[in-house]
Order: C-alpha cells, then sequence, then structure tokens
C-alpha cells in the first residue's frame, strides 16, 4: 500500500472518533450546532472512507457516497453547525430548512447520474479526485499524459474532453459550489471571527487558539481540494488528514473548561463551544 | 498566588505574549485572505469564468 492509500483510512479513523465525539456532546448539552457539526463530520469520515476503498477498489455507491458526502455537502453542514453557535435567530431555521432541501435535491441529482457514470474510465492508479469529472480542453490545451479524451458537440459547439466518471454537464456537480461556498463562509469565517471575538475582548485564549486551528483545518481541505482542481493531487489526501487533525485538536482544546467561562459564554460567540 | 488570582490569569489573555500578541492577527489576516481568495475561486468556478 502507498502512502496515499494509507491516508485517508488514518483520516476516516480520527473522523470517526471527531464524530464521535461531538455527537456525544450534542447528546449531552441538546445544543443543535453540536448535532450539524456531527452530522457533517460523519459525512467528512463517509468520504474519506470512500476515498480510501475507491483507491483500491472500484463500487458505483461508495462513488455515490465519496461524491455528495465527501465533495459536496460536508463542508456546509459543519459550517451550517458553526452558524448555530454563533446566530441565535430566527433566520437560521430558514437557512436550516434550505440546507436540508438543498442536501436532498444534491442526492435526487446524483442519484440520476448514477446509470450515466462511465464506469470504464475508472483506475485505481490515480486519486478518485483526479477522475470523476469530464473536463472540456480549451483550444490549444493539452491533455494530462494517459488521459482519454473524446470529441462531443457541447453547449452549440464541438469540443474535446478528458473523459472522467461522472459525464459533462451533470447538473449536481453545479450544487457543489453552492455548498462549499457556504461551509467556507461559515465553517473558516465563523472560526476567523470568533477567534477575533475572543482575542479583542482578551479573554479565553483557549478558544483564540481552537478557532484558529478550526480555522486553519478548514482552510488546509479547502487549499488541498483547489490544487486538486489545478492538477496537484497529491496533496489532497494529506490536506485532508491534516484537517482532521487540526479541527479535532481545536474542537478539544474549545471544549476545555476554563474559570469563567460561564459568565462570558453568554456575550461572545464561539465556533467550537 | 492564590487558586482564585490564578483561574483569572487562566481565562485572560496574557499580555506581552508574542503568540497572542504577533502570532494571532498574523494567522487571522492571512487565513481571512485565504479564505477570500478561495471564496472567489469557487464564485470564479459557478460563474464559468474559472474552467475545469
Amino acid at each position: 500500500m502507498s502512502i496515499n492509500q494509507i491516508l485517508p483510512f488514518i483520516s476516516t479513523i480520527v473522523m470517526l472518533w471527531f464524530t464521535v465525539d461531538v455527537l456525544r456532546r450534542f447528546l449531552v448539552r441538546r445544543n443543535p450546532a453540536f448535532l450539524f457539526w456531527g452530522i457533517g463530520l460523519a459525512m467528512f469520515g463517509a468520504g474519506s472512507f470512500a476515498e480510501a476503498y475507491l483507491s483500491l477498489a472500484w463500487n458505483k455507491w461508495i462513488f455515490f457516497v465519496w461524491y455528495l458526502f465527501g465533495a459536496a455537502l460536508n463542508a456546509a453542514w459543519l459550517g451550517h453547525g458553526t452558524l448555530n453557535l454563533l446566530v441565535r435567530k430566527k433566520w437560521v431555521y430558514g437557512v436550516t430548512a434550505a440546507l436540508v432541501i438543498g442536501s436532498l435535491f444534491a442526492g435526487y441529482l446524483m442519484l440520476q447520474a448514477m446509470p450515466k457514470l462511465d464506469e470504464a474510465v475508472f483506475t485505481t492508479s490515480k486519486p478518485i479526485s483526479e477522475q470523476y469529472g469530464t473536463k472540456v480542453l480549451d483550444a490549444g490545451e493539452t491533455p494530462p499524459i494517459g488521459a482519454q479524451t473524446f470529441t462531443t458537440p457541447y453547449r452549440g459547439e464541438e469540443v474535446t474532453a478528458v473523459r472522467g466518471l461522472l459525464p459533462l454537464g451533470t447538473p449536481v456537480r453545479l450544487t457543489t459550489p453552492f455548498f462549499n461556498i457556504y461551509g467556507l463562509i461559515t465553517l473558516v469565517g465563523g472560526a476567523i471571527y470568533s477567534a477575533y471575538l475572543f482575542w479583542r475582548k482578551r479573554v479565553m485564549p483557549n478558544r483564540v487558539i481552537a478557532n484558529v486551528l478550526i480555522a486553519a483545518g478548514a482552510l488546509s481541505i479547502g487549499f488541498a481540494s483547489t490544487l486538486t482542481r489545478l492538477g496537484y493531487g497529491q496533496y489532497l489526501y494529506l490536506g485532508e488528514l491534516l484537517a482532521a487533525i487540526l479541527m479535532f485538536i481545536g474542537f478539544r482544546v474549545a471544549a476545555k473548561p476554563q474559570s469563567e467561562e460561564v459568565g462570558v459564554q453568554n456575550t461572545v460567540p464561539a465556533s467550537a463551544d | 498566588m492564590s487558586n482564585h488570582i490564578r483561574a483569572n490569569n487562566k481565562s485572560h489573555i496574557p499580555s506581552g505574549s508574542f503568540l497572542f500578541e504577533k502570532f494571532v492577527p498574523a494567522a487571522l489576516i492571512v487565513m481571512g485572505v485565504i479564505t477570500v481568495g478561495l471564496i472567489l475561486f469557487a464564485a470564479g468556478v459557478l460563474l464559468g469564468i474559472i474552467h475545469f
């Protein structure tokens, strides 16, 4: 087994531990933020496991799990947990409803895409993140070494594209940026904002550090995903493991009880309570 | 130092600390900039300005 096959398994174990920890906290405190975080972490863990599996063998339902939970939804659910910690307003219920409906719709679109998967293109020699999408080549652009290309009419013109598992123009792919932008703003933005508030008030140093770690962890996966899209997929698994470890440490540091916390807790929001 | 004073110090950011005076603000600014960059990148993909 190569290091790129081992890393997703380690990420899965860390995320499983993290998920259990957060959901246990939800059962004790009944704060919906922990439930959303727990669901997001479970999705992250499922995505990591699917990635690990797909580095060894093909299964189209494992691919379903990888794309829907690992690539599309998990950041949004994690970020929604942070939003619930920061904001206690009625409009958050509306956002929750939109997230649930949007996630179900993405699941429906993914189910629609399943019979159209180009399974013949799958190989265990490349990370799944480098082979899931069919990519149109720009004029003069050369395809990556070993890539299979084809010519097809697309949006009124004849284009050359690199074959991928999901066919060209699959609607589910259009939903992913919405979820990821929302997740990035709420998860990273929320953690940075919380860290800033604590830092400005000069209180709870543990939560300042915790939120910096959570933001850094979330950014490391965002950064690794962007690098993957730019053709540097070898950093994705390392980015995921780093994200899992940093966020877990951040969560544990934030949860560590400190004196005076009870008094300040109601006045200063935190992204990991 | 009594336990009470020690507890109070623990829940406040120590003054003159390099970690909190320099590193944390710098890290927050850098991460904020990276976040904005990633959001613009994702928006570019969504709007079809950046092709994949």
